[in-house]
């Protein structure tokens, strides 16, 4: 258990970290794209690179948000419920949407599959786009090994102080 | 089953398991709307969409606005922009009757022209402002109500991801709309504040008049502050003028927000980090309800569910004011228990298809929703500023705060009533485009 909670731990500050590289990326890019226009020709598939680098930006960070419980949810009659009512549902809850992302990053790992069998380029660039859908695909796993993890600290709280 | 009968009963077990189990809004409407379509098609053509949806909606480039005009008030939130803004505020009208709430009315109004949440604006005002009002013994229901309405304002006020996301998932300019909240914005920014006056005016003990400034201290206290909004308006000038899209308005505000903080050493590194993290965490939990909307979107469209309820509303025998009127009630109950983002995109498939079927315009429609779901941030019971409000003021109770709040909701009923009397006032600036 401990295990999970600090592999949970480190991959998240890796993505994320990842995450915000990529967020200052996009500023200077795009910055550096209306700046260089002005004189000459724009710089070459910055559209392109901006939805590439804000996929990995959201999906980098789904595994940061539901560790610091940021995924806004409707709470006003779950708080009402008694304690152990309220402990079996969030398991379900979280081992359910586990589920969900379990599913959604193994289609989306098959569908770079498919793009990287068929040599797929991007448009502009002509450079293979696979790896970032891969990418997403890491971060919809990530996610749904926190909420794996979340549950099953339902199951075994982790004891106060350990690490 | 008819395919009307499956969407009505996809609405319904969406709202049983956000409500009842609490799952997170983009999770359950992501969940739903992949196992309708499953069992609509098949389960080949449900996991098909989910990857399709997931990865387009994550690499669009459309999306890049928000994690960008969510760093530009991360960024103004952590460099202490506020604080500024406040005190420019309280100089110059601080010394007249309430003039200590107008002030925050004003300097909200201004941080929302740059950051864009009620939740940042409402708990860094608290922090600011209402040990000013205790100081000059303003009436605490009028301090944090003027706190927690006042705060409102950044989601109507542009730059504001609501409209963003409003413009995203109607196709339409978001530059319009931003254009058309800030008629909205300034209106309702102008009747908070007349509201403060009519209250000094019947309770003269409410709001005690405060120090008076000299015109050189006025000049002065807009050092710090006047950068920022001069931002503010390089983003919307570019706006307005087609210098450069919305995402590249977002990113460029980003890039001299950290320059102006960098430039006057509010921002250290530590804060930096924060607004980076911060960033990261805000939009991904934006951008997974528009992902959860969209899987939820493919659904209902398949089951026609939108079209049918646009057509039936055409053949009620209510006038279309009367048709918007409940729309709007849906909404304001809608935004009482819900938070406002994950409401309009749950709701916006459904009702801007009726909007345009009625001959509504659609700028006017996505800034008006935009006002009337902000009611929901300050009514009890989600109400989520007032809490921020309630939470931090430990002296004041928070049926105090709510009846605080009370008191402004005229002035936004006002505001409703006025934008549908006189579409212009959202409209004229848009138009201008």
């Amino acid at each position: 258990m401990a295990f999970l909670v600090k592999l949970n731990i480190i991959l998240n500050k890796v993505l994320t970290v990842t995450g915000g590289v990529f967020l200052l990326g996009m500023i200077l890019l795009t910055c550096a794209n209306i700046f260089i226009r002005q004189f000459s020709i724009p710089i070459r598939g910055t559209f392109e690179l901006m939805g590439y680098a804000g996929a990995v930006v959201t999906a980098f960070a789904l595994g940061y948000t539901q560790l610091t419980r940021g995924h806004i949810c409707v709470d006003v009659l779950v708080n009402t419920y008694p304690i152990p009512l309220k402990r079996f549902i969030s398991l379900v809850n979280h081992w359910v949407c586990a589920g969900f992302f379990f599913i959604a990053a193994w289609q989306v790992v098959k569908k770079a599959m498919i793009l990287k069998n068929a040599g797929e380029l991007s448009e502009t660039l002509r450079i293979i786009y696979y790896p970032f859908t891969l990418a997403v695909a890491l971060g919809c796993l990530v996610l749904a090994l926190a909420l794996l993890t979340d549950g099953l600290t339902l199951i075994f709280p982790q004891k106060a102080g350990a690490k | 089953m008819s395919l009307t009968l499956m969407g009505i009963l996809g609405i319904f077990l969406l709202l049983l398991i956000l409500f009842v189990f609490g799952i997170p809004v983009g999770f359950a409407m992501g969940l739903v709307g992949f196992v309708g379509f499953c069992v609509v098609i098949s389960l080949d053509a449900g996991c098909n969409m989910l990857a399709t949806v997931t990865w387009d909606t994550f690499s669009k480039y459309g999306l890049t606005v928000i994690p960008l005009f969510i760093f530009m008030g991360q960024v103004a939130f952590y460099s202490g922009v506020n604080e500024k803004l406040y005190t420019a505020a309280y100089t110059w009208v601080g010394h007249i009757r309430g003039g200590i709430a107008m002030a925050t009315i004003l300097a909200c109004s201004a941080f929302a022209a740059i950051c864009g949440s009620n939740a940042a604006t409402a708990a860094t005002m608290t922090t600011v402002a209402l040990p000013q009002m205790n100081k000059y013994n303003y009436e605490p229901m009028l301090s944090t109500g003027a706190i927690a309405c006042g705060s409102t304002l950044g989601v109507v006020i542009p730059p504001s991801v609501v409209l963003i996301i409003i413009g995203l998932s109607t196709e339409q300019s978001i530059a319009k709309l931003f254009y058309g909240g800030l008629g909205a914005g300034i209106l309702l920014a102008s009747l908070l504040t007349m509201t403060v006056y009519v209250l000094c005016t019947l309770h003269p003990s409410w709001g005690p008049v405060g120090k008076k400034t000299s015109f050189k201290e006025k000049i002065l206290s807009l050092a710090g502050a006047v950068e920022m909004l001069i931002l503010f308006l390089v983003v919307m000038m570019g706006l307005y003028f087609g210098l450069f899209t919305p995402t590249e308005a977002g990113a460029i505000g980003s890039f001299f927000a950290v320059v102006i903080a960098l430039v006057q050493r509010s921002l250290s590194w530590e804060e930096f980090k924060r607004s980076v993290f911060d960033t990261l965490r805000i939009s991904c939990m934006v951008i997974v309800i528009i992902t959860g909307a969209m899987v939820f979107g493919r659904f209902l469209a398949i089951t026609r569910i939108p079209f049918d309820i646009a057509d039936w509303v055409v053949t009620l025998p209510f006038s279309k004011v009367t048709v918007m009127g409940i729309i709007f009630m849906i909404y304001i109950i809608g935004g009482a228990v819900m938070d406002a983002l994950a409401l309009l995109l749950i709701t916006i498939p459904i009702f801007f298809p009726v909007a345009m079927e009625l001959g509504y315009d659609p700028i006017w429609f996505g800034v008006t929703i935009t006002i009337v779901t902000t009611l929901g941030a300050v009514t009890p019971p989600v109400g989520a500023t007032t809490y921020v409000v309630g939470g931090m003021a430990k002296n004041v109770p928070l049926e105090r705060v709510f009846k605080g709040v009370a008191c402004f909701l005229p002035a936004y009923i006002l505001c409703i009533l006025l934008m549908m009397l006189f579409p212009k006032v959202v409209l004229f600036l848009p138009n201008l485009l």
